[in-house]
């Protein structure tokens, strides 16, 4: 397990590494350098960064002193957005209102979708399954800027909508703001979430062990919850780390539409805007901690399932 | 308990008829078969794969599953009628009157659970009132009585720490915490080693010996019939083509599809100059079941009347009868002959 | 029929009754006799053998929603293909003095009426706009300057505007409750003022059937260029996809050993990079690019580029770098356990190249995954393209894609609600149809995964 452990934390630093290559190789690659606005910059500036980033330098020197500075934390600042701030502040004061946001929407999405999804395997073939195979279909089909978007015109805002909930996001204002963000971020997810529990479910109650549990003269609550739901939920789990990504972005769309001050609305500025130093920084940011929850999550995945042994080294 | 009731019937199986009612059509596993088992008898099921002997054996327990259904006959158990049993009845009456082990050992067993927890699970679900502590000492009990040492220890582990001999043990053990008068057995030899495969008929030849229960005894290997049952049914295509007590069925095969079988199994006791031979064709298709005889196709003494009309049953010796024309003909000729005297 | 019992319940003795059974005299020796081959083998009714596209198209064929899938995908293909050729509109034509119609509209005396309704109740005001004109003018003129057309249509703008929102707070002249009070009800189709006078002098005028943008320009021709982008793009992509996975999956699961394992390597590397995230990167980076190059010069792959757009391309970068890793595990695994079989072995036995027994046996032998797996990349793909086109960095203006309608339409989503709604229906209807198609043809393709 240990040496499980070591391989998958390798694996995921050197997909960070890459990750980080690539995006400065790429925004490097943009025309102009990526560290000057259209505006010209003062010439201070000019010669700040290039003291900073050795602009004359090759482009693997380039590399090498900005991953340096990534390693002392430092992202560099933004250009135009927040003009000479240092993006690893912006990261932090933004990132924990998209992690609120994503966390709330991925916990319903679990807490809801896992229940739907049992129930629908429970009910295999019954109308029950045909509706909820329906509605998360549709749920998988919709991207999150349509529901945001359907749910303010319905329940915010609009001629005909209910009026609710507000419209933009006011974190101080209280529950009533995180609803519909936290909704449409997490549909897709429960959706998805309620879709793979079903199949893992029938996949789970076609087992053996459950014609054993079923011959053994258990009640079927206690066959569906303990034997066929605990098996089922193996690989359910395996599915939250792309959960976890997808989330994040889907914030970058949710967070536009509602107007929340977090990252995710901030990137997409950036990206906008053409805010480099900005870009790449999140990028970094938010591609480091999927990669990282993906690990956590499959290391909970090996925790999970007795079979793999915990005390001897290996998969 | 059961000795005093011996010779008493303990279930009588009645022109059971089982369906699959697939998308394809209706397909009938099992098509009218009847037999009657005593308290502490062991009855062997013999048939190839698709015979439909599994399928009998789970509309007994009521573990058939949709698109499966009992469509006619009975099922008495110690007097009830198993197929008008409520939900709650049947649940009650698996596991606790009636158990059932299986084939693979290794897909049978939860593998996220401990084998402790399994096996006390079976007890508890039957028995509320017992403390958890004294379900835990019966399931020790149990594996002991099953020949699994150091218990303590294995209560602890996990079913993938077990090896397929071992873990049937496990499900033998399983299957008997609760005292059933009746364990099915469905091919619980057939996925383990052939050493593994002598030590659980060994224990269930020792079990039985002990507990003095019924067991019905599924497998497709004549060979393992012999050592443990006393009597025998044959199955084949769904239908019973033969039954009887076990050495009758060896010495005295009235079925041509019984001989068939005995003639492609290896014999220790054979002549070299002996061949085994193989059964030619392959069963009929249970989708469109023909009229007559199903094994008529296959059947080297094949005659017109076995391709237009299903045989009866006729007595051939004591609690030995065999479905086949061959029979009918004989007694014909039988009765010609006292005729003629 | 399975009702029958032909036996009787016998239920005392095991043994049924033969005598009363068998009406024994009815035998006949001649039903003793043995039976001929031929007779044996007709006993055993033929059950037709049916090919595996054959069975796999029945099976889709019973699945009523697969079929409805596949019905509205062909009425969107339609839709998109042939669509744009029976509307006299371009997606890109400014239909000037029919912007932002909804998609219904008021026959022109029912206009005229609600005017003149309005014209009644606020004539003091419209005196008054005059008046400010004449004002003004004379303004001018102490001043000695000429007032031009343009300062008039200011003044009696900003007289109309806010004579409107002194209408709207006096429900006397809101044209929605004249309309209702005197009854007139909308007609289906977007038509502007000018367009229903012309309609009225006889000419041959097309509606907008679902209105028009804050340019003019239709939305059901944009709808339609839109979801066609949407589709290529799908395509195209799942193509890509099935391409690329395909070679590296069965090579890596071919040659196992060393080369498969290196390649795995490489395979979760990519697996564990986040997709979107990444694919917004490349397009965000490559659209300025892409740009400079098109800008540089001219040539025939610059003028390609420059058609598809960079950010199709981009897009379809991101596809061919990162998303084929589903598809060669798939064909990875599937070639590992065919490897195992006979026939392969026996092929291989026969001296049977490698990359024939990859297309003769093993291919053949993945096909029905294969095609489940590409068709639902089709849905993922239009899905991505959406998001990164409501994000900007999709289809690049002036082509329309569901995503940069849907996004263009926020500023107006709560006046102009149909213009996000339409674009996003289309966009979830097109997904869903492919995702359940996709559903139904894995059904369908893989009886063992039928659940």
């Amino acid at each position: 397990m240990a040496k499980y452990f070591a391989k998958r934390i390798g694996m995921a630093i050197v997909t960070i590494f890459l990750v980080t290559c690539l995006t400065f190789l790429l925004m490097n690659a943009v025309p102009g350098s990526p560290w000057l606005s259209e505006k010209t910059p003062s010439e201070a500036t000019i010669a700040a960064l290039n003291a900073k980033y050795g602009l004359d330098k090759p482009v693997i020197v380039q590399l090498g002193m900005y991953l340096k500075n990534l390693l002392r934390g430092d992202f560099g600042v933004s250009l135009k957005m927040q003009r000479n701030r240092e993006v690893l502040s912006i990261i932090l004061e933004m990132f924990p209102v998209s992690a609120k946001v994503g966390a709330i929407a991925l916990v319903w999405a679990v807490l809801v979708g896992v229940p739907l999804g049992c129930l629908a395997a429970f009910k295999r073939g019954k109308l029950t399954d045909s509706i909820l195979r329906v509605i998360c279909t549709l749920g998988i089909s919709t991207p999150s800027f349509v529901v945001a978007s359907i749910l303010l015109v319905t329940l915010a805002g609009g001629i005909a909508s209910l009026k609710i909930f507000p419209t933009i996001f006011d974190a101080s204002a209280g529950w009533r703001s995180y609803v519909l963000p936290c909704f449409a971020l997490g549909f897709y997810p429960m959706c998805y979430t309620a879709r793979q529990t079903r199949s893992a479910m029938l996949d789970s109650l076609n087992q053996e062990y459950i014609k054993t549990a079923r011959a053994k003269g258990l009640k079927n609550g206690k066959i569906i919850f303990k034997h066929a739901l605990r098996n089922a939920l193996i690989p359910v789990i395996t599915y939250l780390g792309p959960q976890v990504a997808f989330t994040l972005c889907g914030g970058f769309v949710v967070e536009s539409v509602f107007s929340i001050p977090g990252l995710g609305r901030y990137f997409v500025q950036s990206i906008q805007n053409r805010d480099y130093p900005v870009i790449m920084g999140t990028t970094i940011f938010l591609a480091s901690f999927i990669i990282l929850m993906n690990v956590v999550v499959d290391l909970l995945y090996k925790l999970a399932d007795p079979r793999i042994n915990l005390t001897k080294g290996g998969e | 308990m059961a000795e005093n009731k011996e010779n008493q019937k303990l279930l009588e199986v009645r022109d059971l008829h089982v369906s699959f009612f697939t998308p394809a059509g209706e397909v009938k596993a099992v098509g009218g078969i009847s037999y009657d088992l005593n308290y502490g008898e062991v009855m062997g099921v013999v048939g190839e794969s698709g015979s439909g002997k599994s399928v009998e054996a789970y509309s007994i327990i009521g573990l058939l599953q949709s698109p499966g259904k009992v469509i006619g006959g009975s099922i008495t158990f110690e007097g009830e009628d198993v197929l008008n049993f409520t939900k709650e009845q049947m649940t009650a009456f698996r596991g606790n009157r009636v158990a059932m082990i299986f084939q693979n050992p290794m897909t049978c067993l939860n593998p996220v659970f401990t084998i402790g927890n399994q096996l006390v699970e079976a007890l508890r679900a039957h028995d509320k009132s017992i403390s958890k502590r004294d379900a835990e000492k019966r399931a020790m009990e149990m594996m002991e009585l099953v020949g699994i040492n150091n218990v303590e220890k294995r209560m602890k582990q996990y079913p993938h720490e077990f090896s397929g001999g071992m873990r049937q043990r496990v499900m033998i053990a399983m299957g008997l915490i609760c005292h059933p008068q009746l364990l099915i057995a469905d091919e619980p030899t057939t996925a383990l080693d052939v050493t593994i495969q002598a030590q659980i008929l060994e224990l269930m030849k020792d079990i039985q010996k002990k507990t003095k229960m019924g067991i019905i005894f599924i497998t497709h290997n004549l060979g393992v019939v012999a050592d443990i049952c006393d009597k025998v049914s044959v199955m084949y295509a769904g239908k019973m083509v033969e039954q009887g007590p076990v050495d009758d069925i060896f010495y005295r095969p009235a079925h041509p599809y019984t001989k068939g079988l005995l003639r492609s199994m290896p014999r220790v006791d054979a002549e070299s100059y002996e061949r085994l031979i193989p059964i030619e064709g392959t069963p009929v298709d249970m989708l469109n079941p023909p009229e007559g005889c199903p094994f008529a196709p296959r059947c080297e003494h094949c005659m017109k009347i076995c391709l237009k009309k299903m045989p009866p049953y006729i007595e051939v010796g004591t609690n030995h009868r065999s479905a086949c024309w061959l029979r009918v003909q004989e007694q014909l000729e039988h009765k010609e002959e006292k005729a003629d005297e | 029929m399975s009702k029958e019992k032909k036996m009787k319940r016998c239920p005392v003795s095991l043994q049924p009754d033969v005598e009363s059974m068998l009406d024994w005299n009815s035998l006949t020796a001649a039903d003793f006799e043995p039976a001929t081959q031929d007779e044996k083998e007709d006993f055993i009714p033929e059950r037709a053998s049916v090919s595996y596209w054959k069975d796999a198209w029945r099976r889709l064929k019973q699945n009523v929603v697969a079929m409805v899938a596949l019905g509205v995908i062909i009425f969107l293909f339609l839709f998109a293909f042939v669509g744009p050729f029976l509307i006299p509109y371009g997606y890109d034509q400014f239909n000037s003095g029919a912007e932002n119609l909804y998609p219904f509209h008021y026959s022109l005396e029912d206009q005229i009426r609600v005017e003149e309704e309005i014209a009644a109740r606020t004539e003091s005001e419209v005196m008054d706009v005059d008046a400010m004109i004449a004002k003004a003018q004379e303004e001018a003129a102490a001043n000695g300057e000429e007032l031009s057309a343009k300062d008039i249509a200011i003044i009696r703008a900003q007289a109309r505007a806010s004579s409107n929102s002194a209408a709207a707070e006096d429900a006397e002249t809101d044209p929605a409750a004249i309309r209702k009070e005197l009854g007139i009800k909308a007609k289906l189709f977007g038509y502007s003022r000018d367009e229903l006078e012309r309609k009225a002098a006889g000419e041959h005028v097309f509606p907008h059937i679902f209105g028009t943008d804050m340019y003019g320009r239709d939305i059901l021709v944009r709808v339609m260029y839109g979801a066609r982008v949407s589709m290529a793009v799908g395509i195209f992509a799942a193509l890509l996809v099935l391409v690329i996975g395909a070679v590296y999956g069965s090579i890596s699961g071919y040659f196992g050993g060393k080369v498969d394992a290196v390649m795995q390597r490489i395979v979760e590397i990519i697996y564990s990079v986040p997709e979107m995230l990444v694919v917004l990167l490349i397009a965000t980076a490559l659209k300025p690019i892409l740009t400079e190059y098109v800008n540089s010069g001219s040539g025939p792959l610059k003028s390609f580029v420059n058609t598809l757009g960079p950010n199709l391309i981009s897009l379809f970068i991101a596809f061919g770098m990162l998303y084929w890793v589903t598809m060669s595990r798939i064909i990875r695994g599937q070639v590992l356990q065919l490897k195992q079989q006979e026939y392969v072995t026996a092929a291989k036995a026969l001296g049977a190249s490698g990359g024939r027994i990859i297309r003769r046996h093993l291919l053949p032998n993945c096909i029905g995954q294969i095609v489940v797996t590409t068709c639902l990349q089709i849905p993922s793909a239009i899905f991505l393209e959406s998001f990164l086109s409501y994000l900007g960095v999709g289809v690049s203006a002036p082509l329309p894609s569901l995503g940069s309608m849907a996004t263009d339409a926020l500023s107006g989503m709560y006046t102009y609600t149909y213009r996000l709604i339409i674009p996003a229906i289309v966009l979830s209807v097109m997904i869903l149809a492919f995702n359940l198609f996709g559903d139904g043809l894995r059904d369908a393709l893989d009886p063992k995964l039928k659940k």
